[in-house]
């Protein structure tokens, strides 16, 4: 029994040592532009955890990498790459300020849960192109989801500047210039955030915090995934046919309608992303919307493992380094980017590690099982 | 002074003594047959010679010096070439170049196509390969690429040939094709090892026959001293019956009925030609017969997990040719795949996991959905449990459990449905002696049981042992039907090796079959009549 | 008027054919490399330094070696350690995002574009260039482009004509066959991946020092993935890859005169390279053929 905590720790390993050697390189990046890591380093930590706007900074950064991490460990675990995650959220972000803005006069408690439908399913609508092409056609994903993403942007790029664009924007004639952004959603679909709720425990939330309740939306849905994955028949069939789709087609389990399910639920969840900035930060869609959310969020899940416990945790890590980042920035002078490479060099060294890690484990648990008698 | 000695050869594998102080000589310019059945050393033995593995004892002797053939590469240097039975070829690029690719004639790294047309060109006609060089290999008909694959180790001088079940995929033409250029070889002064467990082509090719069984060299003698019979009881011996308890055979109605079943194997030809067979609750049917004859494709067939192209498939009344695999796994058929780790477990889920594998959405372990893990885990335990599978808990990767144990999982699975029809494929293959034990009680238990068995296995003597009735399958055909005991080793030996029969349903004449010499010594040999011929 | 729209298609569709060029190699060894656009992107961002501190010729060398530098870590990741090629190649695309910023902030305190960089001198072909119709496509011609055009051919000749073409052919159809025959597995299949990254980082370097004129974020704009689909388009040829490209180019190069005639929103036509590509994948893909062993790690069984 001993033995398998001995591996489960060296599971743990990978992660961990992915993020040891992304600190190694970040720190050799920062001595390379002339400043001194171990300074950097401490200042990143302070700012990110001594003050307390920073933490709800941190938890309403990670809230959307909850979301587009879990859809793509969905993915994963059946066997496909869903790498549509961009393209799924912007139509869906679009589709719910649509159904934000255009519907007027719904009480708060149908216009938030239909918007957020809308959302999923947008997401979902998005995704059913690629895995239809890969199931009937075989096409791989890969491509078609990225190409999607890019069609996706032209998309959204016309709906909002030419189709929706809010023309009656309050502005004083003659100065400024409008933005490109759809009309602003009304308020009863706008997600409330939580310093009322925090303010009950003696927590006072600095106003510029966008902390929402997406976030432990998020952690919800983190669970009902886990419990998805792991205890129900669907996701009893989902991780058999990613692990071996042979064994799982002679158990009676049609291999190509799961894989279609479990796509179509990666794009619902996906359709969701955006949502944390859409309705609590924001209030409208915009040309400059964040994006980035769906390759984070395959970063993620790998440093996650597709679990979601793992998720949950490398979506806080992500948020974390954007946050910290911002102070590194502000206060040592050190580009915003250098977080970038960090995770970029974070999600290499876990692949590596885990495939490596893996393959040894492996070994070792097999030598173990063939000297051991029957 | 024989050119190619071997001494005491011995290689081991965890639980079994593949080649068991195996002493050969060969002479130069001899064509050896080595024969034996599935299992009995040869391909083991030739993969020692080709460098592929190295012995755990014993010695090899080339021209009287001892060699040590570490690597195929130096296989090769000593001038030992061999022809893989599945071939090492490139099917997109042409026979020239799949023939020296990696010893390519060159100049500054740019081809020399007109010099190694020239070469090769030259080594065709000194051996009189019909071959045209610049034919894509996927073009080439089996025959030629087996050409193809001579012609390579002819390129890199190998002097002695081994040349693995050769005529596993042949035609008969094409095997006298094959016949003919051998014997050119053999004139030139090639030594050539032919490894195949097909009687009357040896008998016909080979200078000098070499028998393996059980890992153990049982003889060699020359062709003109021997025949069929003989060989065939040097190659099976005597099957003993296994000493298993076994109820009365009372037979019940129809489980599985197979008519006129028709089914494509790789390259569309078909690898099940009109079988017809059947299978009553209470007893085991046991398909006999060297592997790749279409046993596999059968049991796919079967199962659901092939298209058959014409003929039916009843279970239990109910037919199902165009069968998707659950609707044939809720009609009762249970099925124990010969390629476990594949098709029968999912290697990275756990034991309790696999143990409910095509069993998860019955009411029992699903309710609306959602997964009774409690009454999975109850399930699991009490599966373990009865077939006596030890492991150190439930929550173990599958794949890090024995072979063995791998084996009894899926069996106590899929014997644990209470199913109507079971098809077993290679149920006790690569399985320790106790594992195997159990299989096999297994099995006669669920026939008393009443369920219907379907055993397929390249066993012979566990093909006897178990069966209430016996089919032999060779070259896709169901082509003897008996009772073990009614027929005589030699019989079946024959039969396996493709005999005609008097007993199973007649397929198509077969055509230009080798030699009549041999077929018709064997069935004058049996009585005419139905009847049961003199056991033993 | 046709070939200045010809000779439009071929500037559009350059930096394509150069990385689907590119692909080629990598894929014939094997190796699939989705990593393509994260080498372009270096290619186009280093091109421009190298341009912007000592010239063109400057910023192509540096630009490869980037490329190059990427390329051997994603050759390295999916080849020896066998890690998913797929996810490798992801993960080299979003790491190649991050360092382009981080170093455009450093070197030129701008995170998304550099300063205007010098290119080649345009060339004319000389004799050629009389000829009145053919005028645009053989005046003003970036090098590069005749550089690409020759590469066709002569990539064309080394992989089927030489003894590396045909070892590396050998090794993305069956390594298991090849291994046998001694050649080395690994080498070739390193070698095929270098090389894409060696086309890869001229056709990123092409984008910003000769077309634009400028490093731009997300100027490659998923070329690297249409790359790979005139790849497949092609069936894997040099030629093929060629011919795929232009088409790429031509829709695109079409669609900036759709654009100004401004019948159909000019974001529809962008999307038309994207959207041909899903058209092109979906419609091909059953009767093009991959090199047998595309995309699986190869792995000597032990015996």
């Amino acid at each position: 029994m001993r033995k398998r905590y001995r591996y489960v720790a060296l599971e743990l390993a990978s992660p961990l040592v992915a993020i040891a050697f992304a600190v190694l390189v970040g720190a050799v990046v920062i001595a390379a532009i002339g400043k001194d890591p171990v300074e950097v380093y401490r200042i990143m930590f302070t700012f990110a955890f001594r003050r307390l706007d920073s933490v709800g900074i941190m938890l309403f950064g990670a809230t959307p990498l909850i979301f587009s991490g879990l859809a793509v460990a969905i993915s994963f675990r059946a066997g496909l790459f869903n790498i549509g995650v961009e393209g799924q959220y912007l139509i869906g972000t679009f589709l719910a300020a649509l159904a934000g803005f255009a519907l007027k006069g719904l009480p708060s408690f149908v216009h938030l849960p239909l918007v957020i439908a809308v959302a999923a399913l947008g997401g979902a609508l998005w995704s059913l192109l690629p895995v239809y092409l890969k199931v009937r056609r075989g096409v791989h994903e890969v491509i078609s989801t990225i190409m999607l993403n890019y069609i996706a942007f032209s998309l959204i790029h016309y709906l909002i500047a030419d189709v929706f664009m809010d023309r009656q924007q309050g502005l004083m004639p003659g100065v400024g210039n409008p933005l490109i952004r759809t009309p602003k959603i009304a308020p009863s679909a706008l997600m409330p955030r939580m310093h009322g709720f925090l303010a009950l425990f003696g927590v006072d939330l600095p106003r510029h915090v966008y902390l929402n309740w997406f976030f432990p939306l998020g952690l919800l849905l983190a669970v009902a995934v886990h419990y998805l994955i792991w205890r129900t028949a669907f996701g009893y069939e989902l991780r058999a046919v990613g692990h071996n789709p042979a064994a799982a087609e002679a158990a009676g389990i049609d291999p190509a309608a799961v894989q279609i399910r479990a796509f179509l639920l990666s794009g619902l969840i996906a359709g969701v992303t955006g949502l944390s900035d859409l309705l609590s930060y924001f209030g409208y869609m915009d040309l400059d919307f964040p994006k980035g959310y769906g390759f984070t969020g395959i970063a993620v899940a790998l440093m996650g493992k597709n679990n979601p416990l793992g998720i949950v945790l490398a979506a806080l890590l992500f948020g974390f380094l954007n946050r910290g980042a911002e102070g590194v920035q502000t206060f040592a002078g050190v580009p915003m980017d250098t977080v970038v490479i960090l995770q970029g060099v974070m999600i290499l060294s876990i692949v590596v590690a885990s495939a490596v890690m893996g393959r040894y484990i492996r070994r070792q648990e097999r030598k173990e099982a063939l000297g051991a008698s029957w | 002074m024989a050119f190619l000695e071997l001494r005491e050869v011995t290689k081991r594998f965890p639980g079994v003594v593949a080649n068991d102080h195996i002493s050969l000589e060969i002479d130069r310019g001899e064509i050896r047959a080595l024969v034996g059945e599935n299992g009995a050393g040869k391909s083991t033995l030739m993969k020692v010679l080709s460098g592929l593995y190295q012995p755990d004892a014993g010695e090899i002797r080339l021209d009287g010096r001892r060699v040590v053939i570490d690597s195929p590469r130096r296989a090769i240097e000593l001038g030992i070439g061999m022809v893989h039975q599945h071939f090492m070829l490139i099917p997109r690029f042409t026979v020239l170049e799949n023939i020296v690719l990696g010893s390519e004639p060159a100049r500054g790294g740019v081809l020399r196509e007109r010099e190694a047309r020239r070469v090769v060109g030259e080594l065709c006609r000194r051996y009189e390969f019909a071959l045209d060089l610049g034919a894509r290999v996927e073009d080439l008909s089996v025959g030629a690429q087996q050409r193809v694959e001579i012609l390579k180790v002819l390129y890199r001088g190998a002097e002695i040939l081994i040349l693995d079940e050769p005529t596993a995929v042949l035609a008969p033409q094409e095997v006298r094709e094959l016949f003919v250029n051998l014997r050119h070889l053999r004139d030139q002064g090639k030594t050539i090892i032919f490894i195949s467990h097909k009687l009357d082509e040896v008998l016909e090719i080979a200078d000098r026959i070499s028998v393996l069984r059980r890992g153990v060299l049982v003889g060699t003698v020359r062709r003109e001293e021997t025949d069929r019979a003989a060989l065939a009881r040097m190659m099976v011996g005597r099957p003993v019956l296994l000493e298993l308890e076994k109820g009365p055979y009372r037979p019940g109605e129809d489980r599985l009925v197979v008519e006129d079943l028709t089914v494509p194997g790789p390259g569309g030809r078909p690898a099940v030609r009109r079988v017809s067979l059947r299978v009553r609750a209470g007893e085991i049917y046991g398909i006999a017969g060297i592997e790749g004859n279409g046993q596999s494709e059968l049991v796919e067939a079967l199962s659901g997990l092939r298209r058959a192209s014409a003929g039916r498939i009843l279970i239990g009344g109910v037919p199902v040719t165009e069968g998707r695999v659950r609707r044939i796994r809720e009609l009762g058929l249970a099925h124990v795949p010969e390629d476990r780790q594949r098709r029968g477990l999912i290697l990275a889920m756990t034991v309790w996991e696999n143990g409910v594998l095509g069993l998860h959405r019955s009411p029992s372990f699903a309710r609306r959905g959602w997964l009774q893990v409690g009454a999975i885990k109850k399930h699991a335990q009490s599966l373990v449990r009865e077939f006596d599978i030890r492991l150190p808990g439930l929550d173990i990767p599958v794949r890090n459990v024995s072979g063995g144990n791998q084996q009894k999982l899926i069996l106590a699975r899929e014997l644990g449905r209470e199913p109507t029809v079971i098809v077993a494929s290679q149920p006790t293959r690569g399985l320790d002696i106790g594992a195997t034990e159990f299989v096999r009680q297994q099995l006669l238990r669920a026939r008393d049981r009443g369920r219907a068995v379907l055993l397929v296995s390249a066993d012979l003597e566990e093909v006897l042992s178990l069966s209430d009735r016996v089919g032999v399958m060779y070259g896709g055909e169901l082509v003897a039907e008996f009772r073990p005991g009614e027929v005589t080793p030699e019989e079946i030996g024959h039969y396996m090796l493709g005999g005609r029969s008097r007993t199973a349903g007649a397929g198509p004449a077969r055509d230009g079959a080798p030699g009549g010499a041999g077929r018709g010594e064997a069935g004058s040999a049996s009585p005419g009549t139905d009847g049961a011929a003199g056991a033993d | 008027m046709v070939s200045e729209l010809l000779a439009s298609a071929i500037r559009m569709g350059l930096p394509v054919l150069l990385a689907a060029l590119g692909a080629v190699y990598s894929e014939r060894s094997g190796v699939v490399n989705i990593g393509l656009e994260g080498m372009m992107i270096m290619g186009s961002f280093w091109g421009a330094v190298g341009a912007y501190y000592a010239g063109p010729l400057a910023g192509m060398a540096l630009a490869v070696a980037a490329s190059v530098l990427m390329a051997l870590v994603h050759a390295a990741v999916s080849v020896t350690f066998r890690v998913d090629q797929i996810v490798s190649g992801v993960a080299l695309n979003i790491l190649a995002y991050g360092v382009a910023r981080f170093s455009s902030i450093a070197l030129f305190q701008k995170a998304t574009m550099s300063p205007h960089v010098q290119g080649f001198t345009p060339i004319n072909i000389p004799g050629l260039d009389q000829i009145p119709w053919l005028k645009p496509l053989v005046t003003n011609l970036s090098p590069l482009v005749v550089v690409g055009f020759l590469l066709v051919p002569l990539s064309h000749w080394v992989i089927e004509k030489t003894v590396f073409g045909l070892r590396l052919r050998a090794v993305g159809e069956n390594p298991l066959a090849a291994d046998t025959l001694g050649l080395k597995v690994f080498h070739l299949r390193y070698a095929g991946v270098l090389l894409s990254g060696v086309l890869a980082g001229l056709a990123g370097a092409y984008l910003s020092v000769e077309h634009t004129g400028m490093y731009v974020e997300g100027m490659t704009q998923g070329k690297g993935y249409i790359a790979l689909a005139a790849m497949i388009f092609g069936n894997w040829s040099p030629v093929g890859a060629m011919g795929a490209a232009l088409l790429f180019g031509f829709a695109e190069s079409l669609s900036f005169r759709v654009v100004e005639s401004a019948v159909v929103p000019y974001q529809f036509i962008k999307m038309i390279p994207y959207a041909l590509t899903l058209v092109v994948l979906a419609g091909v893909l059953k009767r093009t053929t991959p090199p047998a062993a595309d995309g699986i790690p190869y792995e000597r069984e032990e015996a």
